[in-house]
């Protein structure tokens, strides 16, 4: 399964990258973080393809996704 | 945990502390066009196109001027208002071989480097002008600009703008511009695509991002994000259309500045020996 990392220090939680997720694997948080944002969070994990889209969009380079290998 | 792959071109600590998270306002649209520019130099730099050292990134004043030297761990200068163009140009001049990308914004490329901008299209110097488009003067407090769109609010505009904005494409590409591209932050692959294109273009290339400014438009950054989407149409559909056309404007290669600088240097030190 594909793993998202999101980086709490430097998400301005803007919500880009739940918005072009194309397959909606983000969700907003409905916590809110110590620097007061509205941080994005992993929502049906299994769902990520892994196509980068919402490290492409990020403002802040704060999204990351580790790519399943396929070979395992 | 695994961190973002652009990271390895920003500068995350400096000599007074760490430097990210960027300086920008939350889904600034800034930040995404140097996300868009990381991705396609390093997708360069790995295809084996350029090295690292030949990219020089040159910025004036502005929000979007501020992604450079302070930022960027690659050879960069963060200029002054408007001039970044004549810095590109003698930057070139001294090495020819460089890679110039200048970054600039909408009040630092139309209004007071206009001339500049449109001096470097005709010369058709050997640049990359990555321009992110808001339509304000967003550092100073979401003033009109050259580029806002006609009743558009702003702050010094409250009952809307009567003025028509400025196409700044079009002008580029009637100055000479070699390359020129317009697409949004609603767009990031082909945008990506795009600029990918423009740095391997010989001569002056120009690309326009529209991008968003939530805070002083008032809205979030994804309905600004829909809102660019909806307000653009592909240029070979916009004959007829109301809406802002996006796409590859011109791709017309021409004799290149340096190139011809050269041919005169050769041909006056030939006629002296």
């Amino acid at each position: 399964m594909n793993r998202i990392f999101i980086n709490t220090d430097y998400c301005k939680g803007c919500l880009i990258c739940v918005e072009c997720c194309p397959k909606k694997a983000l969700k907003a948080s409905s916590a809110i973080s110590a620097k007061g944002y509205t941080l994005p969070e992993p929502h049906n994990p299994e769902k990520c393809n892994g196509c980068g889209m919402c490290e492409i969009v990020c403002p802040d380079f704060a999204i990351a996704v580790e790519k399943e290998d396929k070979a395992v | 945990m695994l961190k973002h792959p652009m990271l390895k071109y920003l500068k995350e600590e400096g000599p007074y502390g760490p430097r990210l998270p960027l300086i920008l306002c939350p889904g600034c649209g800034a930040g995404q066009v140097l996300n868009f520019t990381l991705h396609a130099v390093d997708s360069i730099i790995e295809e084996g196109g350029a090295k690292k050292e030949d990219f020089v990134f040159i910025s004036g004043v502005g929000c979007s001027s501020r992604l450079t030297s302070h930022y960027l761990n690659f050879d960069s200068a963060w200029t002054i208002h408007g001039r970044s163009l004549a810095i590109a140009t003698g930057a070139l001049l001294a090495n020819p071989g460089l890679n110039i990308v200048v970054f600039t914004g909408d009040g630092d490329a139309a209004a007071i480097g206009g001339n500049h901008f449109i001096h470097a299209f005709r010369r058709n110097i050997n640049v990359t002008v990555i321009c992110m488009n808001n339509g304000l003067y967003g550092m100073t407090g979401g003033q009109v600009a050259p580029t806002t769109l006609s009743q558009a609010i702003t702050s010094t505009t409250p009952y809307g703008n009567i003025e028509d904005a400025f196409d700044l494409c079009r002008l580029a590409q009637t100055s000479g511009a070699s390359y020129v591209a317009r697409w949004t932050t609603a767009h990031p692959l082909k945008a990506t695509k795009a600029i990918k294109k423009a740095i391997g273009k010989k001569g002056a290339s120009f690309i326009e991002i529209l991008s968003q400014c939530p805070v002083h438009k008032k809205e979030t950054p994804v309905d600004m994000i829909r809102a660019l989407k909806a307000m653009t149409v592909p240029i070979k559909k916009a004959e007829g259309s109301d809406k802002i056309p996006v796409g590859e404007f011109c791709d017309t290669p021409r004799p290149e500045w340096t190139e011809k600088y050269e041919t005169i240097i050769e041909k006056c030190t030939a006629r002296r020996s």
